[in-house]
């Protein structure tokens, strides 16, 4: 549909929409057409009512996190910043989100006055349980992602991606696709999908476009830019 | 960045598979399942449906007894360059499901944009391409020997032997965080290589002289596979058999007088 | 309508359809249904692969807590680095279908495969008990056992069970280990493996040995081909098939079954009267090679006169279908090498052969000088670590092991077999000696593996109660009363005592790398819970509170340093030299050991059956990619089997072209195979480097337990052929069996 096209059409519209109708009599050309217009018009709002509000608010499905974590407040008390728990193995390999046993070299006792700290304790580091954290920037198995490539070659920070996370004192709500399955961090916070950080989204396209600014892997001879096998398994 | 990646030299990623000290054991084949994720079923015997990255396959001269001989022959995906990157698949494929890497001269294979219309799998001329007919089933428990640096695929895709590219990815990371860019010989090798207990595979660089498959490929005894396609294949095979060697293109009746 | 123009505007203002497009397109691309496996840590754990007794150093690779991959272990000195298909699908029996649960209790008949699950606790009390019955009831040699192997702590339990228990029926497997160990004993009287130093021979000569099918320790003899192939060594197989092992020889010898030792001699013959023989070793270090006057003054032919009187190159070639120059040839070749070594024992050396014949092959390597010097054969002295203290029997036990062994091992007929296992079935099924009440088995599925099937299940079905201590649903297992499952090699601690063919003594430790997945049990510390629960001497016998417990005093200080780096290598890593004395009476290597009076020679052991009903023979055939011993294949080398071999559930049997038009069998045509022994359906496959006049099968198939992944596909050759005795040594000799094939 031509944007020049409905423009016209609304500038044709405009007029003829602004002279009261009567709703009596045999009902006049432009009467006629004052009707068409208005339904037009809801039409439209409701579409885009639909489109905007309604359908991102169904899209998603919102969960919570089973531990509202501080990251704040534990930036400050651990000495290595985000590699205190978010740090590479010595295969290259990073470990993501820590596990359990990382949490319980401080947490193996309730150390401070937070309620989530002590729900923590209880539920999950007494048991031997693992927190189901929902992660945010989960990529879809056929996606291959090396940290270290990133952030130790690429030089990039942490928050290129992730966002400022670690200044947050709150978990944010999970917010996951009904039909694709994924993080909304993926397509991002923007449901128009314009982005204003470069975290703000996580998609093929994103990494694409950053990997040709920065001239990385650009050698498949069939598309001209990186190669499958760079990001994919 | 940029000159940084300039500064990596381009690799052409190969094979030697010594036929003379292959024993066709088949340990490769299994090697490769078992790193791969490949699926298995109850009935493997029909060898048209059956999916192995890496076939061995048995060569005979066709001579009576008791001057019959046999060998065998493994035959993982060739990596074709064919005409500057253009390998007989990746030519045809609609869907840009697999390329052409000139950094590392390998031919991918992405499942989940693979829409299996197997245009891929009649262009190549060396049946290493193969097609889920099924779904991957593991029975209850197994599933736990997947890994997890391989995807699993689905019904409807083609797949093909990957030179365990993801071993490369593996041993790129290990070098980042040593600050390095380049790669040892060692620390990048396939699952077959690792596992043929005669030794008989081996993987490297083409391009490196310092690599063992880049003496290996000048041998008086190297040959590969239909090279008369034009293919250009990134594996090659030695062997001291006369007739090995012939087994391994097709020869007109003059020709093979005259060899 | 202007409602729906307005409506469609909209929304294609909006990011609904694009959005909803994009999702939609990832979503086709999502097949929750397909598993993915989840990341994690990574991690190598060493330890050592007791699928055959080849003693590979093993690197497993997890990830957090999976068993995801088996490599070979870097360095390792059997394999370094290298794996065969069956160590490298471990993972598939750990996870795989047919793994047991936990104990089980037989209920309804024996082989309807209907179990009740069991506790340890009950499932130890029943065993007890009904091995209890046979102690007060004072016949206590009625227990049986059967063992894979008799060397290690475990089958060191088992054994010592038996004997305060008061039962001499121990037994072990068959395999060319047996023969080999007698003609170590006989010619240079030790009490030893054989080891083979592979790696620094330069010529390989192999009667009928599968060198590089499984034969000894396989990835080892796969190495040691490259090295030859590298070095420019010769191997020459001389066998009626055109084996893998054939067609990687320099040169292959098709010679007519069952005829190597008389090429052995004829060897001989040709090395002697050419004098191309080690005279040193010969002359200083040997016995019997002349004839000699004996202690009543008759003149005994040596070794010399008997292979010069009777076999000539025409003679050798009359028997074996060799032609005489190649015969000269060969032992001229032979005998010129630097480091020659013959080895004997058909394909991967499941039958143990015949003692003659061993000691023939075995006599041309002492006439070369291939004795314990570098790439020769070695006498490896037998793992000694096991220093337990001498158990005390009762009154029971004692008369008990004055009983003589049911299969007639050590017995007057045959003094010098320690087991005649392969013979069990027929003996029980005769009612010959007396009958067994309860029988052991672990580490082994005899119902499979030994032959004439059909008559070990009819012997396995008259014994009241069977115990299996398998980790896996097999064919024995099928048939017992009660199981008790062990852990597998990957969740279990071990000691691992030999690598078999190694040429240097090799003790190693196999270590959990995961945690058991079933209620599973060591089979050590069933045996103790066993000992424990019947009490008296037997349990003061079994002083450890567990298996580790024992295992770790047994070994010593070396228990820290086993778990620390796998495997440690024996003295004597250097070639013992000819200097060293033999163990021999007379300190030299024996041609004919005056004791015993067994001399290498060649006589013939017939196939079994009537050439008139069964015009063809049947010869079985090894291949790596199909695990013909205890444990079955693994669903990854199932696929791995060529459909020339196996082609949906009907076994192909190789035939020369030439023989198959002569009985009107086409390639691919379905025919039935009939012995004396049993009969099958089979696929015919034309196969020009098969002798005509033979009929080839491939072994591991035909099992009729596992899971669909394994069982019901093909013929296991076992239930096709009987054991055929060696009259000099009592082992099974059978390299074949007269068969018949009609079309169907």
């Amino acid at each position: 549909m031509s944007t020049a096209d409905e423009k016209s059409r609304k500038a044709a519209a405009q007029p003829s929409g602004s002279i009261p109708t009567a709703e009596e009599g045999p009902a006049p050309a432009d009467t006629a057409g004052g009707k068409v217009m208005a339904f037009f018009f809801i039409g439209l709002a409701a579409s885009l009512f639909v489109g905007w509000i309604v359908f991102p608010k169904l899209l998603y499905s919102q969960k919570k996190q089973p531990i509202d974590f501080n990251h704040a407040m534990h930036v400050q008390e651990v000495d290595n910043g985000c590699e205190s728990c978010h740090f590479f193995r010595p295969d290259g390999t990073f470990t993501g989100i820590p596990k359990l046993d990382k949490c319980l070299e401080c947490h193996e006792e309730v150390q401070g006055d937070s309620a989530e700290e002590s729900r923590f304790v209880n539920q999950y580091a007494q048991k031997g349980k693992e927190v189901p954290w929902l992660v945010y920037a989960k990529q879809p198995a056929c996606v291959f992602f090396s940290h270290v490539a990133h952030v130790r070659m690429g030089k990039m920070d942490c928050a290129a991606c992730h966002g400022n996370i670690g200044e947050s004192q709150h978990t944010r709500v999970y917010e996951q696709n009904r039909i694709s399955g994924y993080s909304r961090d993926i397509w991002g916070r923007n449901i128009s999908g314009f982005k204003r950080h470069t975290w703000d989204s996580m998609k093929m396209a994103d990494c694409a476009a950053c990997h040709k600014r920065a001239g990385v892997h650009q050698t498949s001879v069939q598309t001209g830019k990186g190669a499958c096998f760079v990001c994919h398994k | 960045m940029e000159a940084v990646n300039r500064r990596n030299r381009a690799k052409k990623y190969g094979m030697v598979i010594d036929l003379d000290k292959c024993t066709g054991c088949g340990s490769c084949t299994v090697a490769c399942m078992a790193e791969n994720n490949i699926p298995f079923r109850k009935d493997e015997s029909d060898k048209l449906l059956s999916i192995a990255w890496l076939h061995v396959y048995k060569l005979t001269n066709g001579k009576p007894f008791p001057h019959t001989d046999v060998c065998y022959l493994p035959r993982p995906c060739m990596h074709c360059e064919g005409h500057h990157g253009h390998s007989p698949c990746v030519s045809v494929c609609p869907a840009t499901a697999t390329d052409y890497d000139e950094e590392t001269g390998i031919v991918s294979q992405i499942y989940t944009r693979c829409f299996g219309c197997r245009y891929c799998m009649a262009a190549c001329p060396y049946h290493v391409r193969l097609f889920n007919w099924w779904d991957p089933v593991w029975p209850d428990g197994m599933e736990k020997m997947l890994n997890p640096d391989v995807s699993v695929r689905m019904r409807g895709v083609v797949e093909k032997c990957s030179f365990c590219y993801h071993r490369h990815q593996r041993a790129m990371e290990k070098a980042y965080l040593e600050g390095r860019r380049e790669l040892e010989e060692h620390e990048y090798q396939t699952a077959c290589t690792q596992a043929c207990p005669a030794g008989a595979i081996t993987f490297g660089d083409l391009n490196n002289p310092k690599h063992a498959v880049y003496r290996l490929k000048k041998s008086p005894r190297a040959f590969r596979l239909l090279e008369r396609l034009g293919t250009r294949p990134k594996v090659y095979y030695l062997s001291s058999r006369e007739w090995v060697r012939q087994a391994g293109d097709n020869h007109l009746q003059q020709e093979k007088q005259k060899i | 309508m202007a409602f729906g123009i307005g409506g469609a505007v909209g929304t294609a203002l909006s990011p609904l359809p694009w959005k909803l497009t994009d999702d939609l397109s990832i979503w086709t691309q999502n097949w929750p249904w397909t598993p993915v496996p989840p990341h994690g840590e990574v991690t190598q754990v060493d330890s050592v692969c007791t699928l055959c007794p080849g003693g590979c150093g093993i690197s497993v690779r997890k990830v957090e807590d999976r068993v995801v991959k088996i490599e070979g272990m870097p360095g390792h000195p059997v394999n370094d680095g290298g794996i065969c298909l069956l160590g490298a699908s471990g993972a598939q029996l750990l996870y795989g279908p047919s793994r047991i649960e936990g104990p089980l209790k037989r209920v309804g008949r024996r082989g309807d495969g209907r179990w009740q699950p069991v506790s340890w606790k009950a499932a130890v009390a029943e065993v007890a008990g009904k091995l209890g019955v046979l102690r007060s009831g004072g016949e206590p040699h009625t227990l049986g056992c059967l063992l894979r192997s008799d060397r290690g702590t475990v089958p060191g339990l088992f054994s010592r069970l038996l004997t305060v228990f008061g039962s001499p029926n121990l037994m072990r497997m068959p395999s060319i280990q047996d023969t080999y160990e007698l003609t170590l004993y006989q010619m240079q009287g030790a009490l030893a493996l054989p080891g083979f130093d592979v790696d620094n021979t330069d010529f390989l000569l192999s009667f009928g040995s599968g060198y590089i099918q499984g034969w000894g320790s396989p990835v080892h003899m796969f190495r040691a081909h490259s090295r030859w192939r590298n070095r420019g060594g010769r191997v020459v197989q001389v066998e009626p098939r055109l084996s893998i092992s054939a067609a990687k020889a320099d040169d292959w010898l098709a010679i007519k079954p069952g005829t190597e030792a008389a090429l052995a001699m004829g060897l001989s013959h040709v090395i002697i009267t050419e004098s191309l023989y080690d005279r040193d070793f010969i002359e200083n270090r040997c016995r019997g090679f002349e004839s000699w006057v004996d202690a009543e003054g008759r003149i005994q032919p040596g070794f010399k006169q008997r292979v010069l009187n009777t076999y000539t190159p025409a003679k050798v070639s009359e028997i074996t279908g060799i032609a005489a120059a190649d015969v000269v040839r060969l032992a001229r070749d032979f005998a010129k090498a630097a480091r020659p070594l013959a080895i004997c024992g058909r394909g991967r050396g499941r039958v143990p052969g015949d003692l003659g014949a061993f000691m023939a092959v075995h006599a041309l390597n002492a006439l070369c000088g291939s004795i314990q010097r570098a790439g020769g054969v070695w006498a490896v002295p037998e793992p000694d670590y096991i220093n337990w203290f001498q158990p005390e029997m009762d009154k029971v036990a004692a008369t008990g092991m004055q009983q003589s062994r049911l299969d007639g091992a050590g017995g007057p007929q045959y003094p010098l077999a320690r087991y005649l296992t392969s013979y069990l079935a027929e003996i029980i099924n005769a009612g010959k000696g007396y009958p067994l009440k309860a029988l052991l088995v672990a580490g082994d599925n005899p119902a499979y593996t030994l032959p004439a099937g059909g008559n070990v299940r009819k012997a396995l079905d008259s014994i009241p109660f069977i115990v299996s201590f398998s980790s896996f649903m097999d064919e024995t297992t099928r048939m017992a009363d009660l199981v008790l499952p062990n852990h597998i090699y990957l969740e279990r601690l071990e000691d691992v005592p030999l690598a078999q063919g190694f040429s240097r003594p090799l003790v190693q430790l196999c270590k959990p790398v995961t945690a058991p997945q079933f209620n599973t049990r060591h089979s050590g510390d069933v045996v103790i819970d066993i000992a424990r629960a019947l009490g008296g001497s037997v349990a003061t016998a079994f002083p450890w509170k567990s298996y580790a417990d024992c295992l770790k005093e047994t070994l010593g200080g070396n228990f820290q340093k086993l778990m620390r780096q796998v495997y440690m290598v024996g003295r004597g890593t250097g070639a013992p030299g000819h200097n060293a004395a033999f163990e021999t009476a007379s300190g030299k290597f024996e041609f004919t050991n005056p004791e015993f009076k067994i001399r290498p020679d060649y006589e013939p052991i017939e196939a079994e059956g009537d050439a008139a009903s069964f015009p063809l023979v049947l010869v079985p055939y090894d291949s790596m990619r199909l695990a013909s011993g205890f444990v079955a294949d693994s669903p990854f080398m199932v696929k791995a089997v060529d459909d020339t071999v196996l082609k949906g559930r009907d076994i192909l049997v190789e035939i020369n072209p030439q023989t198959a038009r002569k009985y009107g069998l086409a390639d691919g045509a379905i025919a039935l195979l009939r012995t004396p022994r049993g009969k099958a359906r089979v696929k015919i496959y034309h196969f020009e480097g098969l002798m005509p006049g033979l009929v080839a099968m491939p072994t591991g198939l035909g099992h009729s337990a596992y899971d669909e992944y394994i069982g019901g596909k093909g013929v296991n050759f076992n239930r096709l052929i009987g054991p055929v005795q060696d009259p000099v040594s009592g082992l099974d000799a059978a390299w074949g069996i007269r068969a018949k094939l009609t079309r169907v």
